[in-house]
């Protein structure tokens, strides 16, 4: 047999002979799956059922078990127990290139495309081509160009991968593998990336493969976007199915309730707050990543003691050379920045942090904290020499071990023992042990660059209910985060960067997700005001 | 059929399976090098009893044992520092030979006569101490300049300043310090200044105590001072000890002065307390040895001199059993090499464990993971 995904036939087969009898077995069903790694039961008699042109939603928190059984459907991991049925036949799934055979295909977080090459180039990549045969890229693109009509995908089979948008990307996995004609797609996490805008367009294309009879699996754990596209979803806990139910028949609440097994605040309690002074001015920054490219072209802003400033926008768009040259952790080229009148601007991240500025990063693992070391170490990072002896000479062990204690205790930092290295704490534990760290020095200006991304609901709920505590405390916050839900929940002010460039400022009395998702696309705002505006009316 | 082992999500860390993983590694070598001994036609038991005892056995062999760990030692010492530093040193042969010349041309002009005679004996052993730590320091904290400012590889450059170093001092011996004679070497350095013997009736003299103090201070340094904990934060998390505020480069430039202080140390402690002058070849290759020892000491600086006085040790005992035995001492040399990388080998297997459905006496077998059939 030849291979399915062979040249000729993505063009010449006629691809709307999907529709199937309703009455017959699902596309897909999985029974009583059971995975077991060490220590840990991932999945524990799981079943799961996706009908042909159904969008089904996958729920769970971290470590829920919904990331294993999709591995076990793509064939990265080999199931313990139970079964898998293809249109109710069981079906062996022991590595990716068997998925795809059988009609299953998975967009990863991470997308898996050469930048450099063109649409075209990266949907044949993989294909068993036989080298007999000349690579014929023309009807390749042919195939796609009808492939992109047909499902509404506004992608260039010629574009180079490179040069598009993340949505466009996206959209590119999706096409490679309606190329590989894939019946059920598996999509992890699809929308963290992308802007409402482009999240409305991805919505309108599963719809419009479900509607073809192909089956969509969504990885996710936002409960707004299974209620707005899902058919069904199916909540996972504890590496158990916790319900399946038709969305139509469930609220977000009943949702966030099963998935972590009880009541959870998705709105946070936000309290007046009175504003006080400026304590943090920035004018006409500029600076570049670490490849030397200009990603902050110019931004000024000010924040004040016991608000927070939210600054929302698509990943990409200068937010994090902000937070770093805030920091002085990237190259700044030009501009300003004074914290309470006195002039930072030359002061290294040493000199910043004693001048009273404390930063939350992105990279937690990475940047935030250093992986081999032990609690107590990480603790430490940023004060090594406050708690020392002997004039700053020698480490006092008991009291770099007390503060760890009192971090974990006020923070609730679940973790063995205080020797534990921090890269072996959860998500959300190592948040609480960063975001605690910086607290814990009581700084005038807090920086926090998407601090609740990865986290399942309960530890969003306690990094959220610290940042609102931060603020009635009378710290400056600023709050980058690509989550609108969350700088919606919090913030006081909310500026949108696009572009290296505050495209706008709005108090979040005004906003919505919506008019933000204009101004993050770049769109002008219609009445959005500059910031002296905001200021005089706040 | 159920695996025997089965693969691990991550290594074992714990202290008692490293033990046990090189404790096994040992006898694997012990046991590859046996069968060399067995086609020599010697008993590899008779032979291991006297390698060791040659090396532990009298007070004379320990005494050559500890001479010989000392360099050793004390360059696993400064591989220690750069490397936790994150700073790739390899320069150490180029830093003895440094040490060594520094030390010389202090300790010469100490001689009856010239500069410093003046001075009491024990400040002109440690002005030649000071001279060498300073010139090693220099000669390696240039390597660490043009990583922290230029940005190159230290690891090319440090393996070549070895070549700088090593031809240097063949041009020191053959010109402005050759001393008159056939042979391409110094004068020999007044006794006044070598370092003391310290153990009655052997040749081991007071570098090793400088090397157990030095191993002591690196310790207390890397665990207990804040400037230790900036180091290893540099090494391990270069990002995150920007981020944390500490000076990355300026980190990293201590380290390679104190790296190569150490090496020159090594050079110091060599000339100082064996050989007594300068000559082409002293080191023979210590400068990578050390680094070996240091990794064998998984760049713990406590065990930095008890391993060094086991690999130097074996190095006496290997010359014992070649005068003796007749087995050539090269063997010693592969069974050395054997236990590093049978030991580096052993990382691997603590990714396994034994699997835990065979101890379970097929209670719930069929329940349990296949597992991936594994080995090593």
């Amino acid at each position: 047999m030849p291979p399915p995904w062979s040249n000729e036939r993505a063009s010449d087969k006629d691809r709307s002979n999907l529709a199937v009898n309703p009455q017959g077995p699902p596309f897909l069903e999985m029974r009583g799956i059971v995975k077991r790694f060490p220590g840990v039961l991932a999945n524990n008699g799981v079943t799961l059922a996706v009908g042909h042109g159904e969008i089904h939603a996958l729920l769970g928190e971290n470590g829920a078990g919904k990331s294993t059984l999709m591995q076990i459907l793509y064939g990265f991991h080999q199931r313990d127990a139970g079964d898998i049925l293809i249109e109710g036949r069981p079906a062996r799934i022991e590595s990716p290139k068997q998925a795809i055979a059988l009609g299953i295909g998975m967009v990863h977080q991470e997308f898996m495309l050469v930048h450099s090459m063109t649409v075209v180039e990266n949907a044949v990549l993989g294909l068993n081509l036989s080298i007999r045969r000349l690579l014929d890229l023309k009807r390749a693109a042919a195939a796609l160009q009808a492939l992109s009509d047909r499902h509404g995908l506004a992608v260039d089979p010629h574009a180079v991968v490179g040069h598009l948008p993340v949505g466009a990307q996206q959209r590119v996995e999706i096409i490679k593998l309606l190329y590989r004609d894939v019946r059920l797609l598996i999509l992890d996490e699809p929308t963290a990336v992308l802007t409402p805008q482009e999240k409305d367009g991805l919505f309108a294309v599963l719809r419009r493969l479900a509607r073809d009879g192909r089956s969509v699996v969504i990885v996710t754990h936002k409960l707004h976007e299974i209620m707005e596209v899902a058919d069904r979803v199916t909540v996972m806990r504890d590496g158990r199915v916790a319900a399946s139910v038709r969305t139509s028949e469930t609220s977000p609440r009943g949702l966030a309730r099963l998935m972590v097994g009880r009541d959870v605040a998705l709105r946070a309690d936000k309290q007046a707050v009175a504003r006080g002074p400026a304590v943090l001015r920035v004018e006409n920054l500029a600076a570049r990543d670490a490849a030397g490219e200009t990603r902050l072209h110019g931004l000024s802003l000010d924040l004040h003691a016991g608000e927070i400033l939210g600054i929302a926008g698509v990943d990409g768009n200068g937010q994090a050379q902000l937070a770093q040259a805030l920091m002085q952790l990237c190259p700044v080229t030009s501009g300003r920045v004074w914290i309470g009148g006195q002039d930072v601007t030359r002061l290294s991240p040493a000199g910043r942090r004693a001048a009273g500025m404390a930063y939350v990063p992105a990279d937690r693992r990475h940047v935030g904290s250093v992986a081999e070391l032990s609690m107590i170490d990480n603790a430490a990072l940023g004060t090594q020499a406050r708690r020392a002896r002997a004039g700053g000479l020698i480490r006092d062990e008991g009291a770099d071990r007390g503060f760890a204690k009192a971090l974990a205790a006020r923070f609730s930092v679940r973790a063995a023992h205080l020797g534990q290295p921090a890269g072996t704490l959860s998500g959300g534990n190592l948040q609480k042990l960063v975001l605690g760290r910086e607290m814990m020095r009581e700084p005038a200006i807090l920086i926090v660059e998407q601090p609740t991304r990865g986290l399942d609901a309960g530890a969003v709920e306690a990094v959220w209910g610290e940042l609102l505590a931060a603020r009635a405390g009378g710290m400056a916050v600023l709050l980058i985060s690509a989550d609108l839900e969350e700088i919606l929940n919090l913030a006081d002010r909310i500026a949108v960067m696009s572009g290296g460039r505050i495209a706008g400022t709005l108090p979040a009395a005004h906003a919505s997700a919506e008019r933000l998702g204009l101004m993050m696309a770049g769109a002008p705002a219609p009445d959005a005001q500059p910031l002296a505006a905001v200021e005089a009316s706040a | 059929m159920t695996p025997v082992v089965v693969r691990r999500p991550g290594p074992n860390g714990s202290p008692a399976a490293i033990a046990f993983h090189t404790a096994l590694a040992v006898l694997a070598a012990l046991a590859l090098a046996g069968a060399l001994f067995a086609v020599q036609g010697a008993d590899p038991l008779a032979a291991y009893a006297a390698l060791f005892s040659e090396a532990f056995g009298t007070m004379r062999g320990f005494g050559f044992s500890l001479v010989r760990a000392t360099p050793l030692a004390l360059i696993a010492l400064g591989t220690v520092v750069a490397w936790r530093s994150g700073f790739g040193y390899l320069g150490f042969e180029g830093c003895f030979m440094v040490g060594a010349a520094a030390a010389t041309a202090a300790a010469l002009a100490s001689a009856e006569g010239r500069m410093l005679a003046p001075l009491p004996s024990w400040l002109a052993l440690a002005l030649a101490m000071l001279a060498s730590f300073a010139a090693g320091g220099a000669w390696a904290g240039l390597v660490g300049l043009v990583r922290t400012r230029l940005g190159a590889n230290e690891v090319l450059v440090s393996l070549m300043t070895n070549y700088v170093g090593l031809l240097g001092v063949q041009y020191l011996i053959s010109g402005p310090m050759r001393a008159p004679g056939g042979l391409p070497q110094s004068e020999r350095v007044p006794s006044d200044v070598w370092l003391p013997f310290v153990i009655p009736g052997s040749r081991a003299h007071a570098g090793i105590l400088l090397t157990v103090a030095a191993a002591g201070l690196v310790w207390f340094l890397l665990r207990r001072t804040p400037l230790g904990y900036e180091l290893i934060v540099a090494g391990l998390n270069p990002a995150a000890a920007r981020y944390g505020g500490i000076e990355v480069g300026r980190r990293v430039l201590l380290a390679s002065v104190l790296a190569g202080g150490l090496g020159a140390l090594a050079g110091m402690a060599e000339l100082l307390g064996v050989q007594h002058r300068l000559v082409d070849g002293m080191g023979g290759g210590v400068g990578f040895t050390g680094v070996v020892v240091a990794l064998l000491a998984r760049l713990n600086p406590l065990a930095v001199v008890p391993l060094a006085v086991l690999y130097g040790g074996m190095t006496v005992g290997a010359d014992a059993m070649q005068r003796g035995a007749g087995i050539p001492s090269s063997i010693a040399a592969i069974l050395q090499s054997l236990i590093v990388l049978l030991i580096l080998a052993s990382e691997r297997l603590r990714y396994y464990r034994l699997n835990p459905s065979l101890f379970r006496l097929g209670r719930d077998r069929a329940g349990a993971a296949p597992g991936r059939p594994a080995g090593p």
